[in-house]
């Protein structure tokens, strides 16, 4: 991911006010146009393809909340908040689309996180889809013994035959990638960023539009 | 010196054997030195030792002191040393933590406190020497197996260090990429970098380096230029020789020949000599390594009736094909290996033995029905599979139940038969331990039972020798041949040439997803149009042999011309 005109820090304050914004919004007409807003953002961005595999997910997630809420309460409500979700997953879609993990990390930092901390976070990312692939292996290796490992039941019953191996091969990932971290300088004192964050006025002019609105619609 | 190892003894905290044992070595600027051993020989404890994890990371019982570039490890951490000594570790998987490639390669630079300047001068160098330069925003996890090695080199040249270790960093490259990487390894030490591999698979290496360390439970049991290493008797060390090593040492010859051009130069000489023969070049000089090589027959019980068949097999997924128009018959009894580039698709076909993958097209036969008729379930009696990993696959409390999940899974669980195997692979002592206590090496021997403890017709053996040491790769060889003698058909899914040239009839060539040979071994590897297509490079046991032919009709011209 290539660097961002804006700070990291500036896109996730905005985008935790946009998210309070949405939250307090109770009619569909202006979740609807606010979601609308957000989609025009994602096409100017050029993210609509990754946009729609989002809501590949999103979607069953937002239709099931609209079933539950219709039967629970009423129509009204159930559209408002599946148009709330749906809203509210495009906000942090946006954020993190446009943010490098790294440039995140770093910003925490700056925003007082502990190093550690911040960079466990971007770094377990990298180790979601070793471990994804891992898992798949696992699977693989396990139904060719003749272990049913198909569908959502048979997957449940025979859980140790998936998750042990996965368990044990995660524990030893964490012990090789401790010792690997520490022989990069994990522990080292002193650390520099390579590209330390900086506010700058289009930062400004964001936060403030976005706090604005906030106190606009909340306040 | 940049490395200096001082009588070092160490043993692992609950471990009663030392992991070294009096190692004392001096490894000095752009010097470049292979050490290597049987498996649990001490080659990874040295590697951690080098960099300070131990005595830093690891408890346990410490004596001498290591050196690098003039620090005492036990005095500094390894975040102290980290800009000094590298080490790129066995697993990429586990040593890759950034989220692109750039990030990867600034991290250490980060560590060590640079100014942003300095880090982009580095990062611009650091991509030049390793060729990452259009890989610089990608996924870490998206890239090939050499690729990711390219990086984890990268991101410890870019901090300049005095010394770089490599441990086993040939495991899990195809003969493209290993290739690639000993270019790259020449290149560093062009730097005046000090370079030490910690490496099996000797002939990958040995010609590049200055010396070999030779590691025996724990102790340096030789160390000098590989020529003279080579001299002595080394047969106690469970080492794999080149092939050019075995076959002087076959021929009770003293010269130690590093590279094919070299053994020909000593070759015509010898001939001159009048030490050997026209004829012996001719007719009869294939030495005991080589023969495999010319022309395998070995197939006992080779009936030549389908165990398995795949017609116009095609698949892919997310709009990427990955086979293509794969037509391959497999015999009983036959050993075939399946070569290619990685991402070449030789696992995703073998998976399609068993329907682990169901094909976009095309069929495929098991003892001549079609397996889309069948369940899984029911293929797995047929088709056993060890993985590469064994890790992949053991759950169970103990031994004795890990080897009976497949049987009892399947209903197909036959006592006699399960004692054999435990019997044959020396597993009774360990029926009631867990498996994740294990040695790795005792693990790979439950992956076997496993895999055959249904008595399949046919057996898959996924990179069986990757990162294993001599006497493994033998039993494995008895293995094969147990199994063929029994009317199996064993399938060997290898990077490893020299191993696929020795034990297998066939190889069925792999390229983009395409059969692009089918063939002996020597038929593939005197192709240079399939050579090409599929990143195969012909093994040093088939050039000698080729290099002999060659010599052999040389000197009859030479002495029949008028």
């Amino acid at each position: 991911m290539k660097p961002q005109p804006l700070d990291p820090r500036s896109k996730l304050i905005s985008a935790i006010f946009v998210a309070g914004v949405l939250i307090a919004l109770d009619d569909w007409p202006s979740q609807l146009a606010g979601l609308a807003i957000l989609i025009g953002a994602v096409l100017l961005l050029r993210l609509g393809r990754a946009w729609l595999s989002l809501m590949n997910g999103l979607g069953y997630a937002a239709g099931s909340f609209f079933l539950i809420v219709w039967v629970t309460f009423d129509l009204s409500a159930a559209v408002v908040v599946s148009l709330r979700l749906l809203a509210l997953g495009t906000v942090f879609f946006l954020f993190f689309k446009t943010t490098a993990p790294e440039d995140l990390s770093n910003a925490l930092v700056k925003l007082g996180t502990p190093y550690p901390f911040a960079f466990v976070l971007s770094a377990s990312m990298q180790f979601v889809h070793v471990l994804a692939r891992r898992a798949a292996n696992i699977r693989d290796a396990q139904r060719a013994r003749g272990i049913p490992l198909e569908g959502p039941l048979s997957t449940f019953r025979h859980l140790p035959a998936l998750l042990g191996p996965l368990l044990v091969q995660a524990f030893k990932l964490a012990d090789e990638l401790a010792e690997a971290m520490e022989a990069r300088g994990f522990g080292a004192p002193g650390r520099r960023f390579r590209r330390e964050p900086h506010l700058k006025i289009s930062d400004w002019i964001l936060m403030a539009a976005a706090a604005g609105l906030f106190i606009t619609v909340v306040l | 010196m940049v490395l200096r190892f001082e009588h070092v003894s160490f043993r692992y905290s609950g471990i009663s054997d030392w992991g070294l044992q009096e190692v004392d070595f001096t490894v000095h600027p752009g010097e470049m030195v292979l050490v290597t051993g049987a498996s649990g020989s001490g080659k990874s404890t040295l590697c951690r030792a080098a960099i300070g994890l131990i005595p830093h990371f690891y408890p346990g019982s410490w004596e001498g002191r290591v050196c690098v570039d003039g620090l005492d490890t036990r005095d500094h951490p390894v975040h102290e040393l980290f800009g000094h000594v590298g080490l790129a570790f066995q697993n990429p998987d586990a040593q890759i933590f950034n989220q692109t490639v750039e990030a990867e390669l600034a991290y250490g630079l980060e560590s060590l406190g640079l100014a942003s300047d300095e880090i982009e001068r580095r990062l611009s160098w650091v991509s030049d020497v390793v060729e990452l330069g259009p890989l610089m925003h990608r996924a870490p996890y998206s890239l090939s197996g050499g690729e990711k090695q390219r990086v984890i080199l990268g991101a410890i040249l870019a901090l300049k260090p005095r010394v770089v270790l490599l441990d086993e960093p040939f495991t899990h490259l195809d003969p493209g990429g290993a290739e690639r990487l000993r270019m790259l390894l020449r290149s560093i030490r062009s730097e005046g970098i000090a370079l030490i591999i910690a490496e099996h698979r000797l002939h990958e290496a040995v010609a590049d380096v200055d010396r070999l360390i030779v590691l025996n439970e724990g102790k340096v049991v030789a160390d000098g230029p590989p020529r003279r290493v080579w001299a002595e008797d080394l047969s106690p060390f469970g080492l794999n020789l080149p092939p050019l090593v075995r076959f002087f040492r076959e021929q009770g010859w003293k010269e130690r020949p590093l590279t094919l051009g070299e053994a020909t130069a000593v070759l015509k000489d010898k001939f001159y000599k009048g030490e050997l023969s026209r004829f012996a070049l001719s007719e009869g000089l294939a030495p005991k390594s080589v023969g495999s090589s010319r022309g395998l027959t070995n197939s006992p019980q080779n009936d030549s009736s389908p165990m398995i068949e795949v017609e116009g097999l095609d698949f892919g997924y997310d709009g990427k094909t990955v086979l293509q128009g794969v037509n391959v018959t497999l015999n009983r009894g036959e050993c075939v290996a399946l070569v290619g580039r990685n991402g070449s698709g030789k696992t995703t076909l073998v998976k399609h033995f068993n329907r682990l993958l169901k094909p976009t097209r095309g069929l495929i036969k098991i003892l001549g029905q079609e397996v889309r008729t069948k369940p899984l379930a029911e293929l797995s009696r047929h088709v056993g599979f060890a993985w590469q990993n064994p890790n992949d696959q053991l759950f169970q409390a103990n031994v004795r139940d890990e080897v009976l999940t497949g049987p009892r899974a399947l209903h197909a669980y036959d006592r006699d038969w399960c004692d054999r195997l435990i019997e044959r692979f020396g597993l009774e002592p360990l029926l009631d331990r867990s498996p994740f206590q294990l040695s790795e090496g005792q693990k790979k021997r439950v992956a076997f039972a496993t895999a055959l403890a249904v008595r399949p017709e046919l057996v898959v053996l996924d990179e069986p020798t990757a990162g294993q040491d001599e006497p493994f790769r033998q039993e494995l060889a008895v293995l094969m041949k147990e199994l063929r003698a029994e009317g199996r058909t064993v399938v060997v899914v290898t990077h490893d040439l020299e191993f696929a040239a020795q034990h297998a009839d066939r190889w069925v060539v792999l390229a983009e997803g395409r059969v692009a040979a089918d063939g002996s071994p020597n038929t593939v590897m005197a192709d240079a149009r399939v050579l090409a297509a599929s990143g195969l490079r012909p093994t040093q046991s088939f050039q000698l042999s080729e290099a002999l032919e060659r010599l052999g009709k040389e000197f009859r011209l030479e002495t029949t011309a008028p």
